[in-house]
């Protein structure tokens, strides 16, 4: 029944879509006022939409196995935790959400824009619909999420284990706020294009709405970072495996856009570099859609599934891709700024080479991602791409952006202003180099990427802390604490990274019951072992106890047997010691009185860079809060 | 020429220099960081032993896991049924690594036929083939419907 309903109200809300569009063309086309009702039909076609995801997760809380999804997807032993999130750990649950989030965008868009021009207003609404509309389609006609299936069978097949995990609540809606958040202002660029008001009001309008799916994305990337840390036991926080790089496209891709609408904002330039960004942006995440929904990758996100999606998704990232550049070129030089004349050592030019430097990145990351899937399109040849590609690269290029970070808030828009800062400048640098040998020093390192990574981590740091420490003068209101808030972040993020490049520890090693493996500063003792029997799963719990210079802690990694699936996870054990972190990931043995086997990890300054992440979040976050000086 | 088709051109020329120097950084970067994939029978019909790192995937073979008496280190067969590898790997096995499954496994060529393994790849949920896998099945003839779930 409930599956009768959804399937209606998703079928209506197309059909009501596929209206609006209608309406939009006979408006354009013959002249006539627009349908009074316009706005409100889009709004219903929102709640339709919202109705059946409700349903959705209604049947999977109630484990109504009638429906294909559910059926494969859940079982009545899963918490009910698992029950309500598992309506998007499949491929038809994820899509739904998808739409809504698409869908949900354009709904507050007209909620916080009622003071806006109409026709720019109405018309980012045409486009938001259409992307809605095809989406849809592709939804009913190949993922049907309440597909039924006959007999109903007893139960359920269960859900990924790996998945069992309380982050599957919050990361996969927050990466889709994230990158499918873009789809706004995409449709807003083709507005703004078509009704020819793509002009500086229009960069003033469209900040909001890149700063809030890109704040979303930031929080979404580092959930799933630290999910990967403690539940797949791989002891990291970043693989430049092909789906956290599909994360990671987009977000480098709306970072570039957020600059680049700024310069559009205060010095009326860069008006094509944006709106080809904006375009960027939202085919990235679709296409970072298409990675990992298409099974071509071999990863937890896949859900082994049907490559011919795989083809349909292929197909709508192209037309979409091609209406949106045949409509910037017919559209875009009737309104170009003032595109010549760029000042160095002004604001706008240390952010046009930040564009630049983020460029590369983009492109690098892409080719790591994109080289081996082509390869085995077109050859027999399978290969992938190891993290050093992406390491080796990249690093000479943060350091340079780190430096250019640190630079350009002091420059002024419109003006060489190196000379007034020269002294300001040095003096920052002379300090991040004497704090870099302290350190260096101090922990006994003088490897010459190690220093340079430090160095100019600190130079952004300071630069920072100094803008925050020296204008008592200023107001507090009139700080841009969004920019300080998400640099410092990154400057954070750097230094962490170097710093747990060179210093963190792993070893792997067998060790019988009662007894003690040393390794460097650090012994383990394998001091006790009991099971435990969880709601669907039976567990073997190990107690570790582990000596550094003197001080002892006690490590309970555990492995889970899964019953439905059948499968196994390992649960780890995790004990901070101030920003670092021991952290023990157990193996799976059926005899566990002649040993177990374990991985052990010091991972060195590990809790700052989840430290970076929250700074990088608020600072999109503070982006909201209105400055003093700010019009 | 006139002042601007100089600066222009200039532009030009140092833009085109700078791309394709970076373009070279990226493409030695990619060549020294490929890892190429093999299937046993693959390996059988080279005709020179590859150097560096590789990936060799198949199932894993039926009562070949072996465990030696050192620190956590194993013996196994990855097989397509037509050929097998003899992998050698220190460290530990991870869940989803079962005999009868599919498996990747990245490492050193010894020989022809043995492989030290460096790492195993196996992160996904225990129906799922991983698509090389599925190839090299495809390829040595033995694949069967019932490996798709």
């Amino acid at each position: 029944m409930t599956s009768n309903i959804g399937l209606i109200s998703l079928i209506i809300s197309s059909i009501l879509s596929l209206f609006i569009l209608i309406l939009f063309f006979k408006h354009v086309l013959f002249g006539g006022p627009l349908h009074s009702k316009f706005f409100a039909l889009y709004n219903a076609s929102f709640f339709l939409i919202a109705v059946s995801f409700v349903l959705l997760v209604i049947s999977f809380v109630v484990s109504d196995f009638s429906i294909v999804a559910v059926y494969e997807n859940s079982h009545t032993d899963k918490p009910f935790f698992y029950k309500f999130a598992g309506t998007w750990g499949n491929h038809e649950g994820s899509m739904l959400l998808f739409i809504l989030i698409i869908s949900l965008y354009g709904y507050l868009f007209l909620i916080f824009t009622k003071q806006l021009n109409f026709s720019l207003r109405f018309t980012t609404i045409f486009f938001q619909t259409s992307l809605q509309f095809v989406f849809l389609l592709f939804l009913i006609l190949t993922s049907n999420p309440f597909e039924k299936i006959f007999p109903i069978p007893n139960q359920g097949l269960g859900l990924n284990p790996i998945l069992q995990d309380p982050l599957l609540v919050l990361h996969p809606p927050f990466l889709y706020l994230g990158y499918v958040g873009f789809s706004l202002v995409f449709s807003l660029l083709l507005g703004g294009l078509v009704t020819n008001q793509y002009n500086q009001n229009w960069a003033g309008l469209a900040k909001r709405w890149i700063f809030l799916p890109w704040t979303f994305l930031t929080f979404g990337i580092g959930l799933g970072s630290f999910w990967a840390y403690y539940e797949l036991g791989w002891g990291g926080y970043w693989f430049w495996d092909p789906v956290e790089n599909a994360s990671l496209m987009p977000w480098i891709a709306s970072t570039a856009l957020i600059h680049s609408v700024l310069v559009m904002d205060k010095t009326k330039k860069l008006f094509n570099w944006t709106a080809i960004l904006t375009i960027l942006t939202f085919v990235l995440s679709l296409f970072g859609t298409f990675l990992v929904r298409s099974g071509i990758l071999n990863s937890v996100h896949a859900f082994a599934n049907d490559p011919e999606r795989g083809l349909y998704i292929l197909f709508i990232i192209s037309l979409i891709t091609l209406s949106a550049l045949v409509i910037y070129i017919l559209k875009s030089a009737k309104q170009t700024g003032d595109e010549n004349g760029f000042i160095l050592f002004s604001r706008e030019f240390s952010i046009v080479v930040n564009n630049y430097l983020l460029i590369f990145a983009l492109t690098v990351v892409t080719i790591g991602t994109t080289y081996p899937i082509l390869l085995s399109v077109f050859t027999e040849e399978s290969i992938s791409v190891g993290p050093q590609y992406y390491n080796t690269i990249l690093a000479p290029f943060v350091f340079i952006f780190l430096i250019l970070m640190g630079i350009g808030p002091y420059m002024k828009w419109n003006k060489n202003s190196f000379a007034i800062n020269r002294n300001k400048l040095t003096s920052f640098v002379l300090s991040s180099l004497i704090v870099t040998a302290l350190v260096s020093l101090i922990l006994k390192n003088q490897n010459f990427i190690f220093i340079l990574g430090v160095a100019c981590s600190l130079f952004l740091i300071i630069s920072v802390v100094y803008e925050f420490a020296y204008f008592k003068h200023i107001k507090l209101k009139q700080f841009n604490f969004a920019r300080l808030f998400s640099h410092a972040g990154f400057g954070f993020l750097i230094l962490a990274i170097t710093l747990h490049y060179f210093f963190s520890k792993e070893f792997t090693t067998k060790i019988q019951l009662g007894e003690t493996s040393s390794y460097q500063e650090f012994a383990i003792k394998f001091s006790n072992y009991f099971s435990k029997q969880g709601k669907n799963y039976q567990e073997l719990i190990g107690e570790y106890e582990i000596q550094k210079n003197g001080e002892k802690v006690i490590l309970k990694p555990s492995i889970r047997k899964y019953s439905h699936p059948q499968q196994f996870t390992s649960e780890t054990s995790i004990r901070g010691e101030w920003l670092s972190d021991m952290y023990i990931a157990m193996d799976y043995t059926s005899d566990a009185s002649s040993g177990i086997g374990i991985r052990f990890y010091y991972n060195y300054s590990i809790r700052l860079i989840w430290l970076s992440y929250i700074l990088i979040t608020i600072g999109g976050l503070l982006s909201f809060v209105q400055r003093k000086n700010e019009k | 020429m006139s002042p601007a088709t100089k600066k222009r051109l200039s532009f030009f020329l140092i833009s085109t220099i700078m791309f394709l120097i970076v373009g070279k950084f990226i493409y030695n970067s990619l060549q020294g960081n490929t890892v190429y994939f093999f299937s046993p029978t693959d390996l059988s019909n080279l005709s020179e032993k590859p150097n560096g790192l590789i990936r060799v995937g198949g199932l894993v073979k039926i009562n070949s896991i072996q465990e030696k008496q050192k620190n956590a280190s194993y013996t196994f067969v990855i097989t397509d049924l037509k050929y097998d590898t003899y992998v050698e790997y220190e460290g530990l096995l991870p869940n989803l690594f079962q005999e009868g499954k599919g498996a990747v496994i990245e490492g050193v060529l010894k020989d022809k036929k043995f492989l030290l393994g460096q790492k195993i790849l196996a992160k996904h949920d225990e129906n799922y083939m991983p698509p090389e896998v599925a190839e090299a099945l495809k390829k040595s003839g033995n694949w069967n419907k019932n490996y798709d779930q």
